[in-house]
């Protein structure tokens, strides 16, 4: 939401200790657009305007953590009583005079599917859907990458139409491979490497999501959209990474 | 210019201060569980801080030596013995071609670390040599060390004529500062502390834990505290870090550790001091510990005193090793 001024309107959001070295910026308990532009902006604003002693942040669905070196700060603001202090004063500052990201702070990106996951048939029947039709409503949308975590790369991407949102399973696989594309709930996500994990799986990405040989080993970074492409089984052989 | 494992221990990783700077790719800090021990392994070896430490659990390795070494233990005392006579953790041992380091049983302690001077060769990723064993990337092939493997110095040793324990060490009074009162470990409440009933509140902190035996790099499972959250929505997502106490839906809690993800969605009820973590990581399974709340204030002069301690350890190390390292 970017009002005439071109800054973000403001939402209300508390501050607290994650630990004596991160702040944690927490906006309201729910997942939605605005609040993740909230928190991609300010993780933005936090790299570009950094502190010295300023080490990284972590964008989430609904809150920002800032880490920071703690010493490094209180030798530089000796005359505060905490590091703390001066990170909060600080990241609130940078909350009053958020800009929205800049275009080319974020990329959109097409991801080839081939769409065989272990769930597809289950899911289809449960929602009483043809697999072409869950497979098409899959792929008729792009998806906002709302956060990375739980593994190296996993992107949290979302939402997705109602009428393929499906829940966990009640019992996760021990192993899913590296690639998968799963649902859970409004989410849908890809494995990057091969992990235990509970999410329904639908397809399999040929493309590797997750790179230890590359510079910027990670595909994809909080704020990127994501558009799914379904490919058929030759092409998925033919440009398969792992 | 190297050593030989000749017998495998259980999860022998290379580690070092850790990868800093990825968590936003889901990339956690990894590192040696013990900070202290790590960085004053190193400095007894006569080294900095940087080089990567070999973090060692019992049963451990046994390790033929197949050049001249200068060597250091730290942390957990794991009987240590170099061709059968005991070396002692918190000195500098100068250890022969040919010698084998071997480790008989657990006196005190969890994690051993041996550093050598000039650092083991270890394999960066991501400006680290901490093992992540996940990905299978930095340390030594990303994996824990097995049979047969090699490590190299990084460069040749001194020369010296027989093995040797100096008898400068670390003092029981320096370590004190950091192990002592093992069972009480501070921390300050952390974002969703007040989720918790009443009840819970003073459990926490009157109420013994017991570390569980589903415990490991990634986090310590603490039982026998039943504690209650009173929301019942669930919390979206968020970042974490090591320390950070999870409270899990059957009551239990998990600090995390060094290997930790980098978010999770379970209560933060509350966040280890840093000054406390060393002593943490050196409690094992099966142990109890008890948590006192602190203000962020005492918790950042801890770090403070424990980076003071360290440089001032650093600075007695030098001192003491430069008659035998200048080469």
């Amino acid at each position: 939401m970017i009002n005439k001024n071109n800054t973000i309107l403001p939402l209300p959001y508390s501050i607290s200790a994650l630990n004596e070295t991160a702040l944690l910026v927490s906006f309201e308990n729910i997942i939605d657009e605005n609040i993740n532009d909230k928190v991609i902006a300010l993780a933005h604003s936090m790299q570009e305007n950094n502190f010295k002693g300023f080490i990284e942040t972590v964008p989430a669905y609904n809150s920002l953590a800032i880490f920071y070196d703690m010493a490094i700060v209180k030798k530089c603001h000796a005359s505060l009583q905490t590091a703390f202090e001066f990170v909060k004063n600080f990241t609130e500052e940078q909350i009053r005079t958020i800009q929205p990201v800049k275009k080319d702070g974020t990329k959109a990106i097409n991801i080839p599917v081939y769409y065989n996951g272990e769930d597809l048939a289950a899911i289809a029947a449960e929602k009483q859907l043809p697999v072409e039709e869950l497979i098409r409503i899959h792929t008729s949308m792009s998806y906002r990458v709302y956060m990375i975590g739980f593994l190296p790369g996993f992107a949290y991407m979302g939402k997705v139409d109602e009428r393929i949102a499906v829940p966990r399973l009640s019992s996760p696989r021990t192993n899913v491979n590296a690639g998968s594309v799963g649902i859970a709930g409004f989410q849908t996500g890809i494995y990057p490497l091969q992990s235990p994990g509970g999410w329904q799986l639908i397809g399999q990405t040929p493309v590797k999501i997750f790179d230890t040989q590359k510079n910027d080993p990670c595909l994809l970074k909080a704020g990127d959209s994501v558009q799914f492409i379904s490919i058929t089984k030759e092409a998925f052989e033919k440009l398969n990474e792992y | 210019m190297s050593i030989k494992i000749i017998k495998a221990g259980v999860l022998a990783t290379l580690q070092d201060v850790g990868r800093h700077g990825y968590r936003s790719i889901g990339v956690g800090s990894s590192g040696a569980m013990d900070i202290f021990a790590m960085q004053t392994a190193n400095y007894l070896s006569g080294n900095d801080e940087q080089p990567a430490v070999i973090e060692i659990n019992f049963p451990a390795p046994e390790i033929l030596f197949q050049q001249d070494a200068v060597i250091s233990l730290t942390g957990a005392d794991l009987a240590a013995t170099v061709n059968e006579k005991a070396i002692p953790v918190w000195t500098t041992v100068f250890v022969k071609k040919g010698s084998v380091l071997k480790f008989k049983r657990c006196i005190s302690g969890a994690k051993t670390y041996l550093a050598v001077h000039s650092g083991w060769q270890a394999q960066q990723w991501m400006n680290s040599y901490s093992t992540h064993l996940k990905l299978a990337a930095g340390g030594h092939h990303g994996r824990a060390l097995q049979k047969d493997d090699v490590i190299n110095f990084a460069a040749d040793q001194i020369a010296f004529a027989e093995n040797k324990i100096l008898a400068w060490h670390i003092s029981q009074n320096e370590l004190n500062k950091i192990y002592t009162f093992e069972n009480s470990i501070r921390c300050i409440k952390a974002t969703e502390y007040d989720w918790l009933d009443e009840k819970s509140k003073q459990h926490f902190e009157q109420k013994d834990f017991t570390i569980s035996n589903q415990s490991d790099r990634m986090g310590y499972r603490l039982t026998g505290n039943d504690l209650l959250s009173k929301r019942t929505i669930s919390l979206i997502s968020s970042a974490v870090d090591a320390g950070v106490v999870q409270l899990l839906p059957d009551g239990n809690c998990i600090a995390l550790m060094a290997d930790h993800q980098t978010t999770g969605g379970y209560p933060r009820i509350a966040a280890v001091i840093k000054a406390d973590l060393p002593k943490l990581a050196q409690l094992s399974a099966g142990k109890k510990i008890s948590f006192t709340i602190v203000g962020i204030k005492e918790a950042e002069d801890a770090l403070i005193s424990m980076q003071e301690q360290l440089a001032e350890i650093r600075s007695a190390c030098r001192l003491h090793l430069e008659k035998y390292l200048l080469h």
